[in-house]
């Protein structure tokens, strides 16, 4: 059957806290209101209370609360109301919960789950893409789903990890993103990218709410006889090199494409990666798409010139492939 | 920035050194480590490979001449030919006592020539031995793409999708030998037949053949078979034709010897060897066994025409399943053919000649051919190969002609 | 009177830790000139009594989220000496195999969180085991030490005001000791003390002579055993001095030497011993066996960490996840 990015979520968060009673949530407006966006919606009268936490409006101290309860053998589930705010727990996150394990050698199982992107009208405050500022780190686990399918199946995973993991939701496929997803228990493992498209011209690495465009980038293309390969990161970190080498080896061309700012960007990553790794095997330089270095403009005007789409994809697919 | 090439220091002992052969002209695209000038000092000869990608922009010491170790021989730059013999970076007062120090050979205005080549690109030109000075760039400014090269290389020769090989055969030269430049072709096809060579035993059947019927056949109808057709009556399809029935009752011949086991190919893709000026190919006549007589006369006329003209595509060399070579085209009446790995067996069809022949204790006059299979006997024992050559043998003797048009 | 709920035993017990707190950051001034430390050396001197007074007013099965100045408190939740000078040394035997530094280590297990550099960034994350024990109904209680500095962070009031709202089992406890590395109080605060902070999170708050470790004890089993009863979170402020530098490199000209001659009259380790010799439960026969098992606990600690092996690297690129 087909459902919403936004209800694989909601089945994949009701699922592992009936599974295991370890698994609870906190965050701001989760319970009495259902979530920011509705997504816990329901939870507190099956979970109650205890399990389904209405927090105080204090970014840091969920984090830093979900990292003691991991410490203890929880399973929190963070929900941030924006990815945005993460800033404010930016410290727990960095400081506290991604090195803990390699100081200490003590597991954090904790999730954060971090709605995120633009293509709302949201402006600069509801609309940032900000897992490259975690990809830095050692420590951490980034996720960012782009299909239903893969939404569900990575926050199982990401809820029985023994890490910490940031879940990067996108606000854009919530509603709009729809797709089959298979009956049962089905976990995608965290760390294994996937092949969205096979193709032969050049290699699509996206991830998020950018894979359903660089799959419609490809569909324009195919008249022209330009045949993209599309890849899905859906791990951001641990990053999943052998899979984007073993396309960019047989294609001998990259395409990164990420919603984010270009600059600092995890693109910029995986084109170093490339230039290091697979260097023998490039026909053609590594070329990204991704926004600009501004921040994200609020009038639906600016956003559309500002948000990556399959239209600006596929001008940049086009000059990589007559190069 | 242009790069010197100098003279190396072969060996502690060595001052000095004699520049042999360029083995590119000034102006000419080298590749990096492509060989560049073959050097002779009183303890070794060598071949020094370019120390960049680029041009030959200027030769600094002419062949014959003896120069220090350190001096600089030549310049790699990136300018076109022109560019950089027009430079006045370098006087012959300076060539002339061994410069070490590159000047400045490139005007920095010139435009920039089609002469750099993406890393695959480069990677896989060493790989299978390209000369990228002959491929035929269709990317931005001309560029050759990566598949422009695989295009190519795939066109250029079946041995060309082999690796080629180091090439280190040790050699005593007297003074007055000359030493020629090993073309990537030759590099890559003198590497394939060592590769099958020690892949598969050889063993070498030699039948011979009455073809006297279609010689008589050929004579009388060649004149109206050209009218008919526009093409000329050759042996050769008869050959493939005979081949074609005998592999189809033979299929081990028809065959590979690999790890997973051996693999009876479905499919008769005969391969046809085509001299060329620099070498050799092997264009496939795919499908043999559904094509009629005629078709098959055209096509291998066709192919060995393109062949000639490099004008094959890719796939047309691909695939082989069995090789047919003319050994008679160049006189031989007898050879000893070198498989095509990973095929098992190949045919070669000497020279038609009228001999004497003992028939029924009368002696005639026949036209005659020597039937010379190799084969590759991890597979193949004396046996088959001779059930397959009588094979052969009893259908060019009694060709049915009622197949040609 | 403080303390005449114990039994002699159990105040000798706090006797020992105050020594060996003592002795033992003593020995590490020694190692630290002598060169053989890597690092910083972060000591308590003058404030034992707050770290080794709250940690005997636990139970065995509470967690601790100790500071820099709470070796006492460590030591009494079973962190050995040896295991406290390898991790000086940044030998492989040190809690964290070399990984971290100094005061950087925890277990737990043992129930000690490791501390981190970033000022107040455990109380939010005590504040998550306290979450984690109500919500298992367990009955025990976290100790969130902290500093004057520390009090004028983010997570400091996120912490406080979290715990409270949610009724958590935790005991904040300030080491008040005047200065946070240079910076005296009053460019800190503009209160007069950090326990007045606590009416403004809607909890009690006890500030008290923190050189007095049976008034700190007191103070501290008063506050654990309201958490433990589900009443909620204090905050206990040991009013105290910071006998020497922030660390070992600083030559702390900033106090005023009067101050701290007015301070070392109070040293807490002095008055305990008067007192226990006042209630005759010491004299000289047992502080000389007591001062000859310390001796022989140090030394022994000492070659353990300096005959241990440096960490040899094999392992350096591993463990930064769990999995």
């Amino acid at each position: 059957m087909e459902i919403t990015y936004l209800e694989a979520i909601r089945q994949a968060l009701w699922e592992e806290m009936d599974r295991d009673e370890r698994v609870f949530m906190l965050g701001e407006d989760i319970g009495v209101y259902g979530g920011a966006f509705k997504i816990t919606k329901g939870f507190l009268d099956k979970f109650g209370p205890e399990r389904v936490i209405d927090t105080p409006l204090s970014e840091s101290a969920i984090v830093g609360a979900a990292i003691g309860a991991a410490l203890m053998g929880m399973r929190p589930v963070v929900e941030m109301q924006f990815a945005d705010f993460i800033a404010c727990a930016f410290d727990q996150i960095v400081n506290m919960a991604a090195k803990h394990h390699y100081r200490i050698g003590e597991p954090v199982p904790m999730v954060i789950r971090a709605p995120y992107g633009g293509g709302i009208h949201a402006g600069p405050y509801h609309s940032q893409c900000p897992e490259a500022w975690f990809f830095h780190v050692a420590g951490l686990k980034l996720v960012a789903p782009s299909t239903p399918r893969d939404a569900k199946g990575l926050l199982k995973a990401a809820i029985r990890d023994p890490d910490p993991v940031i879940y990067f939701e996108h606000k854009y496929l919530y509603r709009h993103m729809k797709g089959e997803v298979p009956e049962g228990d089905n976990v995608v493992p965290i760390g294994k990218a996937e092949v969205k498209r096979k193709g032969s011209t050049m290699s699509v690495i996206a991830y998020g709410a950018m894979v359903e465009q660089s799959l419609a980038a490809a569909e324009k293309l195919v008249p022209e006889g330009i045949d993209l390969e599309v890849v899905d990161l859906r791990t951001l970190q641990p990053l999943d090199m052998e899979t984007i080498l073993t396309s960019v080896k047989k294609t001998g061309r990259a395409l990164v494409v990420h919603e984010a700012p270009k600059t600092g960007g995890i693109g910029g990553e995986i084109a170093a990666r490339l230039a290091e790794e697979a260097f023998r095997f490039l026909d053609a330089p590594v070329v990204r798409v991704a926004a600009p270095h501004i921040p994200v403009p609020f009038s639906p005007a600016l956003e559309e010139m500002y948000l990556p789409n399959a239209d600006k994809i596929a001008l940049k697919a086009r000059e990589l492939a007559n190069f | 920035m242009n790069v010197m090439v100098v003279m190396p220091q072969m060996g502690e002992s060595v001052a000095e050194g004699t520049v042999v052969t360029w083995l590119k002209n000034v102006g000419e695209v080298v590749a990096k480590d492509e060989p560049l000038v073959a050097i002779s000092t009183d303890k070794v000869d060598v071949e020094i490979p370019s120390p960049a990608a680029g041009v030959l922009a200027e030769i600094v010491v002419q062949e014959g001449q003896t120069v220090p170790v350190g001096a600089v021989l030549a310049y790699i730059g990136e300018a076109p030919p022109t560019e950089a013999a027009a430079s006045p970076g370098i006087s012959k007062a300076e060539q002339s006592v061994g410069v070490t120090q590159a000047g400045p050979v490139v005007s920095p205005t010139a435009p920039r020539p089609q002469t750099w080549h993406s890393p695959a690109v480069l990677e896989l030109a060493k790989e299978y031995g390209v000369d990228l000075t002959r491929v035929k760039g269709t990317g931005s400014e001309g560029r050759v793409t990566r598949k422009d090269l695989l295009d190519f290389a795939s066109r250029r020769s079946i041995v060309a999708a082999v690796p080629a090989d180091k090439r280190a055969a040790a050699f005593e030269r007297a003074d007055r030998d000359q030493i020629l430049p090993i073309s990537h072709l030759r590099k890559a096809i003198a590497e394939h037949m060592v590769r099958s060579k020690q892949t598969a035993p050889h063993v070498t059947q030699i039948h011979e053949v009455d073809v006297t019927v279609i010689a008589r056949y050929r004579q009388a109808n060649k004149e109206a078979f050209f009218q008919r057709t526009g093409i000329h009556l050759t042996f050769l399809p008869f050959v493939v034709k005979a081949t074609v029935d005998a592999l189809r009752a033979h299929p081990l011949m028809n065959a590979s010897y690999t790890q997973d086991g051996i693999v009876i190919k479905k499919a008769l893709n005969i391969g046809v060897a085509v001299a060329l000026e620099d070498g050799l190919i092997v264009p496939v006549l795919r499908e043999a066994d559904k094509k009629s007589f005629l078709t098959l006369a055209k096509e291998s006329a066709d192919l060995a025409a393109r062949s000639r003209e490099k004008r094959l595509r890719p796939e047309e060399v691909q695939q082989g399943t069995f090789t047919v070579n003319n050994l008679g085209a160049f006189g031989a009446l007898i050879g000893t053919p070198i498989i095509v790995q990973p095929q098992v067996g190949i045919l070669g069809f000497g020279r038609v000649v009228k001999r004497p022949v003992v028939i029924d204790d009368a002696i005639t006059i026949r036209s005659m051919a020597y039937l010379c299979l190799s084969y590759d006997h991890r597979l193949i024992d004396g046996a088959y190969a001779g059930a397959f050559l009588n094979h052969m043998q009893s259908n060019l003797e009694q060709f049915d002609f009622a197949i040609l048009p | 009177m403080p303390g005449l709920d114990l039994t002699p035993v159990e105040l000798l017990k706090i006797y020992y830790y105050l020594k060996l707190t003592r002795g033992l950051e003593q020995r590490v001034i020694t190692l630290y000139r002598q060169g053989k430390i890597i690092g910083g050396v972060y000591i308590s001197a003058g404030e034992e009594a707050i770290a080794v007074g709250s940690a005997s007013a636990l139970e065995p099965d509470d967690v601790i989220a100790p500071t820099h100045r709470d070796l006492g408190a460590n030591l009494m939740k079973g962190i050995t000496a040896k295991e406290y000078l390898a991790q000086y040394l940044a030998k492989r035997t040190g809690l964290t195999r070399g990984r971290d530094g100094n005061v950087h280590y925890g277990d737990i297990r043992r129930g000690v969180i490791g501390f981190i550099s970033p000022m107040a960034d455990l109380l939010p994350v005590a504040a998550g085991v306290g979450l984690a024990f109500k919500l298992r109904r367990e009955r025990r209680v976290v100790a969130a030490f902290f500093g004057d500095g520390a009090s004028s962070r983010g997570d400091f009031h996120e912490a406080l005001n979290f715990a409270s709202v949610m009724k958590l089992p935790v005991v904040f406890i300030c080491h008040n000791n005047q200065f946070a590395y240079s910076t005296p109080l009053q460019k800190q605060m503009a209160v007069e003390n950090i326990a007045d902070r606590a009416t403004a999170y809607g909890m009690p708050g006890i500030a008290v002579d923190g050189n007095d470790v049976l008034a700190v004890r007191a103070a501290v089993a008063h506050a654990a055993s309201r958490a433990r009863q589900g009443e909620g979170p204090s905050l206990v402020e040991g009013k105290t001095m910071r006998m020497r530098g922030h660390a070992e490199h600083d030559d702390a000209s900033y106090v005023p030497p009067a101050l701290l001659e007015e301070w070392r009259k109070r040293d807490p380790i002095d008055r305990f011993d008067a007192y226990l010799r006042e209630q005759k439960i010491l004299d000289d026969i047992t502080a000389k066996e007591i001062a000859e098992r310390l001796s022989k606990e140090i030394e022994e600690a000492v070659s353990f960490a300096e005959s241990s092996p440096f960490p040899d690297g094999t392992d350096l690129l591993e463990g930064v996840y769990a999995s």
